[in-house]
Formats: C-alpha cells, structure tokens, sequence
C-alpha cells in the first residue's frame, strides 16, 4: 500500500498537468506543437533516472524526436537484472522545442540474499529496519529538468564545441527505515549535471561527458549521505557510442560513485553492528560500467540491451547483470 | 551554501563556453575546397564513394527520395530546376569531399536564404541522404563522411 500512497501524492499534480495539457493541446494546436522531426536515433535512449541520454547517463541532447520547431515525448520501461536486486524504472519525458526536457521516473528496486537474511533475523527479534525478511523493496521517485544551453551536438561537425546541457534531479526515496539501518544521511535530495554531446561523424562516434553533482549512495536508491553528513560532490560519468548503421548503437559507458556508506556496517535500531562480526554486513560501493546495443527499428521505439558491471552494491559483491530498456515516442 | 557556489561556477564556466563559442556559429559557406571537419575526412573518402560516378549516383537518389517525401518535395520542385540542382550538387559533394571539382553554384545562404526552411525540413533531407547511401550501397562510414562534410551547411540553410 505505501507504493499506492506515494502515487497518491503525486496525482494532484498529474491532473492539474493533464488539464494544462488538455486546454493546450485543444482546438488543433497539438498538430502544430507536436514535432518528430529529429534523425533517427538522435534522440537518444531514457537513462535510469529518466532523462534523455544513454543508459545510467543524463545527455546534452533533449529527449524525444522533437525539433526546435515543436514538442515530442516519450514513456520508457527500463529492467535490470543483477545477482541479488532487480530495477524496474518505469517513466514519461518530454522534450519541448529540443530547449528543455521535464521528466519523471519511477524506480523500484527489489533485493534478495543478504537482505532477506537480515530481514529475517531483524523481524525475529522485532527491529524496524525497513528490511522484511523476504522481497525488501525500495522506491524511488525522480523528478528531472534539463535545459540546453548552447551548441549543436550534431550538425556542427566543422567546430570541436559541444551541445551542453545543465539539468537537475530530485530524488525521493520512500524506504527511509531501510536508509537508516543503512546511515544513509538523507531520504530525499537534489542532484545538478552538466553534460556535453558531440557525434563525431568521420569516425561514426558520439561522446558525452558528464559532471554530476550529488550526495547519491547507488544513484539515491540506497539514499544520500553518509554517518559523515549530506556532502556533495562532483562526479564524472561518459558515454561512448559507435554507430554501426543509422538505427544501431554500441557502446559503453562509466559512472563515478561515492563513498559515504564506504565500510559502514548497518544500523540496527541504534545498534551499530561491526561489520566484521558478520562479515558480509560490510557496505561497499563501486563505480559502474556498462557495454550496451540500442537498436531504434522506428522513430516510436526503441530497445537497449546491456550488460551492467555495478560492483559492490552495499553489502553484497559483483553484482553484474542484463538490462533491458524500451522507449517509445510519440 | 556550498552547493549553490559550486551551481554559480558550473553556470559561469557554460556561459563562458558559450561566449567562446560564438565566432564559430556563423553561416558556412562552401570555401571552394575540401570541408574541414574535427576529427578530417578520411583522404580516401571521395575514392570510396565511388568518385563522381559515385557521387552522382547518389546525388540522383537522394532526389528520387526527397521527392518522394511529401514533407518536403513541394520545397524542391517550386524552387529551381531539378537536373540543374542534381548537377550543382554533384560537383558540391565531390568538392567538400575533397575533389578537384568547383562548385558553380550560389552559396548555401543565398540560395537558401528567402526559402524559410526549418531544421524539420533539413532533417528530412538528411534522412533522404542516409536511404540514398542505402540505395547506392555506400557503407554507412562512408556515407557520414559526406554527412559530416554537409552538416555545417545546417547553419547557413536552416533559417527559420
């Protein structure tokens, strides 16, 4: 139920959304606002966090197929497979005259193993700490805005400037017992990007790079801060694309991560267990890397495979595994 | 507030980027030779496009394609001669790719300049680049050697 809850919240704001929308859109303007003029494929794929880019990466391009000439959106469902969590990030993105994109996402991350074990042991002896003894679940909104600032990640292949892009995320984390048995510092916070495209077309490839600056412990999913406090700092993330035809992509791609829960242990109702009493119970976290194929067969859809290699994601090791992420436009 | 020091520098170095780069965003022209890119054309990239029969094979599906879309083919057969814009165009791409050949043409800003075409238009265009390649069986690499020799052409065509 806490899951209908938190849908509950946000649907005042849909609705009063939905109405702009209606009385916008009425009376033919849609057919003139409504724009899919971009080239295949250059409108990117939904990263995790639902902006327009590649797969765990926020672009300087402006999702969707629309042109500075009109608006064009899309929704996108995004499942990750690792050893002891799955993702499901399921979310909507506009892009409003190729200058600003609003989006937001729904990430729901389910785990298994380690947790189950401290659930089950923690629920034994009645100790709320967010984790259940079987199918523990966190829940995350994000919210995002991003605006292009200058360039032409496309088109100007005479110059080495860039299309940059700033943009934000507010990231509210609903499982907040579960980030305090983790110490995470906070449950809700902002995080600021600048990122800046280029394809380089004599040599079929695009480049991003992105700044990030975020206090997140595993993108927000396991929240922000650290025993330490809330303190944010700057993080790269890059992306490389190499176009193998006009509707393919391969590529890999990096994202720094912090360290605020770095060889923290949990926090049990007070109870600050040693890590090294119960071995696993340890808090690591890696950066993470992922090699990815997006294929767009139509400008309304596409599909991106990868394989994720996220490391160490709090108490448990290696967690590598298959994402899937489809987009459609409209 | 740290945070918002770190929003105000981010904001500052964009415009800074942004003020830089503003020389650069002037129309572009055809300068009579080979179209500097970043990384270069590959040397060869005219010899794999097949050299001028090549190029006109192109150029004459890129025409079959762009009129065949109804988005844009009006644009084309109002204003100016279709054999003649095959002909002008074959001797444009070869010289951007780096042919001896000269382009007798009006520049992409005069001649594109009372036309009001809109970045949806010159996408199409480049849509109809990419199915003539295909139809042509140019490789997809060689093909974005001329796309990336006719991108900057965007800035002085689009005007709208």
């Amino acid at each position: 139920m806490k899951g209908l809850i938190g849908v509950n919240r946000y649907l005042p704001s849909c609705a009063a959304l939905l109405a702009v929308s209606a009385a916008l859109f009425s009376g033919g303007a849609w057919a003139d606002l409504y724009n899919d003029g971009k080239v295949l494929a250059t409108g990117g794929v939904s990263m995790t966090d639902g902006a327009g880019g590649g797969g765990i990466t926020p672009w300087a391009t402006i999702t969707g197929y629309g042109t500075r000439d009109g608006i064009n959106g899309d929704v996108h469902y995004t499942y990750v497979n690792l050893p002891n969590y799955a993702l499901n990030s399921i979310g909507a993105a506009v892009g409003l005259w190729d200058r600003v994109e609003l989006s937001y996402t729904n990430d729901v991350l389910t785990t298994g193993s380690t947790f189950n074990t401290v659930g089950l042991l923690t629920s034994t002896v009645g100790l709320p700490t967010g984790i259940a003894p079987w199918n523990t679940t966190i829940k995350m909104d994000v919210f995002g805005a991003k605006v292009r600032v200058f360039g032409e990640a496309i088109y100007d292949s005479d110059n080495l400037i860039p299309q940059v892009a700033i943009g934000g995320f507010y990231k509210i984390n609903h499982n907040r017992a579960l980030l305090k048995t983790l110490q995470a510092s906070k449950s809700k916070d902002w995080e600021a990007y600048i990122a800046a495209t280029k394809i380089f077309f004599p040599i079929n490839t695009l480049v991003n790079v992105t700044l990030r600056y975020t206090a997140a412990n595993e993108t927000g999913l396991t929240g922000f801060g650290g025993p330490k406090g809330n303190k944010r700092e700057i993080r790269p993330e890059v992306s490389l694309a190499y176009l193998l035809n006009k509707g393919t992509a391969i590529g890999v791609e990096y994202q720094k991560h912090g360290g605020n829960l770095e060889g923290q242990s949990v926090d049990l109702n007070g109870l600050v267990v040693p890590g090294d009493l119960l071995g696993s119970l340890t808090q690591h976290e890696s950066d993470w890397y992922d090699a990815f194929i997006a294929f767009f067969p139509s400008k309304n859809l596409s599909i991106t495979m990868a394989y994720a290699m996220l490391g160490n994601i709090t108490l448990t090791p290696n967690q590598s595994g298959y994402y899937i992420s489809l987009q459609a436009s409209f | 507030m740290k945070s918002l020091k770190v929003i105000t520098q981010i904001a500052a170095s964009a415009m800074l980027l942004f003020a830089a780069a503003q020389p650069a965003l002037a129309a572009q022209d055809p300068t009579g030779s080979k179209q500097t890119t970043y990384p270069g054309l590959s040397s060869d990239a005219l010899e794999k496009f097949g050299g001028e029969a090549g190029v006109h094979n192109w150029v004459q599906a890129l025409f079959y394609y762009i009129l065949l879309d109804n988005r844009i083919n009006k644009i084309f057969v109002e204003h100016g001669n279709i054999e003649r814009q095959i002909a002008l165009n074959t001797q444009l791409e070869q010289m951007v790719l780096g042919g001896a050949v000269q382009y007798q043409g009006a520049s992409m800003s005069a001649a594109h300049a009372d036309l009001g075409i809109t970045l949806t238009q010159f996408n199409a265009v480049v849509e109809a680049a990419y199915n003539a390649c295909e139809r042509v069986n140019t490789p997809y690499s060689v093909c974005n050697q001329l796309i990336a020799a006719l991108a900057p052409f965007e800035r002085s065509i689009v005007t709208r």
